[in-house]
């Protein structure tokens, strides 16, 4: 069993295992939906799973526009939608 | 030193081969562990003939002359008198390394056509599915419906399988009648029709009867419509199978970044399917002195190709011999590859598939109907104008997804044909990856 690491997305505490992106471990939790678009508020979730669409982005510790699906989960992460 | 960019089999074999005469070697990928797409894992690599993979891995990790540069990306490359200075975001920190001789092996990205909901959460590429399950041990859904064309589809289905999803149809909209058109090629690529067999029998294993002519032409929170179409990828049949699923990934062959090697300038061509490839000689040079072309970039061939070519480009880039053999090998891979595009084409037929209100350019949230508009009602002629009026292909993915859709759509609109000048420049990108002012600012020359 490899290590847990515990962060909030949105404020929810999530448990993924180390090594797993942001990506993988919300949508290991069921939860697909990763943020909303800035015109329509449609939601969006992993779609290249690469790094190539950046539908999948983020704002991690406040830094804006970063790709859930490459950007491994860390301990006290704090990851928010951007919308 | 050689700088090689890219850890996939090109760049991987292209690394191990320079590295044999002692050449100094830096290999740089985004990722956080060698593979790249293909070849991603994390504990080991499954599926056919993968135990290359970790041999290569083992020789690379330990050749004492080859860095790994770990979650590197890419953003520019400059020339300094003879020297290439390659700038890379590391951790949101920029740094940059200076090398006599580049190679360039970037791979390839799934290529997607728009349909009714493939903007929705749930709809994905074949390659996102595959990295989920093999890059993260998470299953994308319970419910997958694998679709689109290529031999692609076939690890991704029964990869997914064997990691525990349902497998609820595979749908390829070409007919594998196709192959019969190419019976040379298969002739001297035995060893891919042992491979077939190989994915026939997990196939067979997991229930997955694949189905031939059939298109996913709509996704709507989980209900999927299947299509028939005909061979010039119309509909035939708007509806005739309905299913309930979680996952659609739908994917239609692949598209190379050819963004890097275009800064550097190297020379480009158009491939007989409308690919944006890079023109190499038989020792994998580029146009431009100094920088070696390996891998998808080259033109679309799968994981035996881009291996050989990394390896023939690792020993020409470090002064080796090339072995006639490698180079023969290659000429049989590079018939193979002949023959996926003749088995695999997309005709224009798709441009049907799409509704007015259905997404095109995903990051700025274009709408068919806004470019069709943009074209009847503002007279736009080409895809350029048309990305003008609209901002299609204008957000952070830079048009790697739309791009070439737009360019087709409008074509079809106009009804012209996009010229080769037009999918070379809506091909490249003036930077790599978007990069912030305050990071450029930051960064340490």
């Amino acid at each position: 069993m490899s290590k847990q690491v515990n962060f909030t997305f949105n404020g929810k505490p999530i448990s993924c295992e180390e090594g797993q992106s942001i990506a993988a471990a919300m949508i290991a939790v069921g939860n697909r939906e990763l943020r909303t678009t800035r015109f329509g508020d449609e939601p969006r979730s992993i779609f290249c799973g690469i790094g190539v669409c950046y539908d999948c982005v983020v704002v991690v510790n406040g830094v804006a526009n970063q790709r859930s699906c490459l950007i491994e989960a860390k301990d006290a992460m704090n990851v928010e939608s951007t919308s | 030193m050689i700088i090689v960019i890219g850890a996939g089999p090109a760049g991987l074999a292209a690394a191990e081969a320079a590295s044999r005469n002692g050449s100094e070697v830096a290999l740089l990928d985004s990722a956080s562990r060698l593979g790249g797409q293909y070849w991603r894992h994390r504990d080991s690599v499954k599926g056919y003939r993968s135990h290359r993979a970790g041999l290569l891995f083992d020789k690379v990790l330990q050749a004492p002359s080859v860095t790994h540069i770990c979650e590197a990306t890419v953003w520019s490359i400059e020339r300094v008198s003879d020297l290439f200075r390659v700038n890379y975001l590391q951790g949101g920190i920029e740094s940059s390394l200076t090398a006599e001789k580049l190679i360039i092996a970037t791979g390839a990205y799934d290529r997607s056509l728009p349909f009714p909901g493939w903007d929705q959460p749930g709809s994905m590429t074949p390659g996102a599915a595959q990295a989920l399950v093999k890059g993260q041990g998470v299953l994308p859904g319970k419910k997958v419906i694998v679709a689109g064309t290529g031999p692609f589809l076939l690890p991704v289905a029964t990869g997914l399988a064997e990691a525990g999803a349902e497998i609820v149809g595979l749908f390829d909209a070409n007919s594998p009648l196709r192959w019969s058109l190419s019976p040379r090629a298969l002739l001297l690529n035995l060893s891919k029709v042992s491979e077939l067999v190989y994915y026939a029998k997990l196939l067979r294993r997991y229930r997955i009867a694949p189905q031939f002519k059939r298109v996913v032409s709509s996704f709507d929170h989980g209900k999927v419509t299947i299509s028939r179409i005909n061979s010039d990828f119309t509909i035939k049949e708007a509806a005739s199978q309905t299913f309930d699923v979680d996952v659609v990934a739908v994917g239609w062959g692949f598209l190379p970044d050819v963004t890097l090697g275009g800064i550097v300038g190297c020379l480009q061509r158009v491939d007989s399917d409308g690919t944006t490839v890079f023109s190499v000689d038989a020792d994998q040079r580029s146009s431009q002195k100094n920088v070696l072309i390996a891998g998808e970039a080259t033109g679309i061939g799968g994981a035996d190709l881009s291996l050989l070519e990394g390896e023939i480009a690792g020993l020409s880039a470090s002064g080796q011999p090339i072995p006639t053999s490698l180079r023969r090998a290659r000429y049989r891979k590079q018939l193979f590859a002949h023959a996926l595009k003749i088995s695999y084409p997309i005709p224009t037929g798709w441009q049907s598939w799409p509704q007015g209100s259905t997404t095109i350019c995903r990051c700025e949230e274009v709408k068919h109907s806004e470019i069709s508009e943009s074209v009847s009602e503002l007279g736009a002629e080409d895809s350029r104008t048309a990305k003008l009026f609209t901002r299609a292909g204008m957000g952070l993915c830079q048009g790697r997804i739309c791009s070439r859709n737009v360019s087709e759509i409008v074509a079809g609109l106009t009804h012209c044909v996009v010229s080769n000048e037009e999918r070379i420049s809506s091909s490249n990108r003036p930077i790599a990856s978007p990069i912030s002012l305050g990071q450029l600012g930051d960064g340490k020359k």
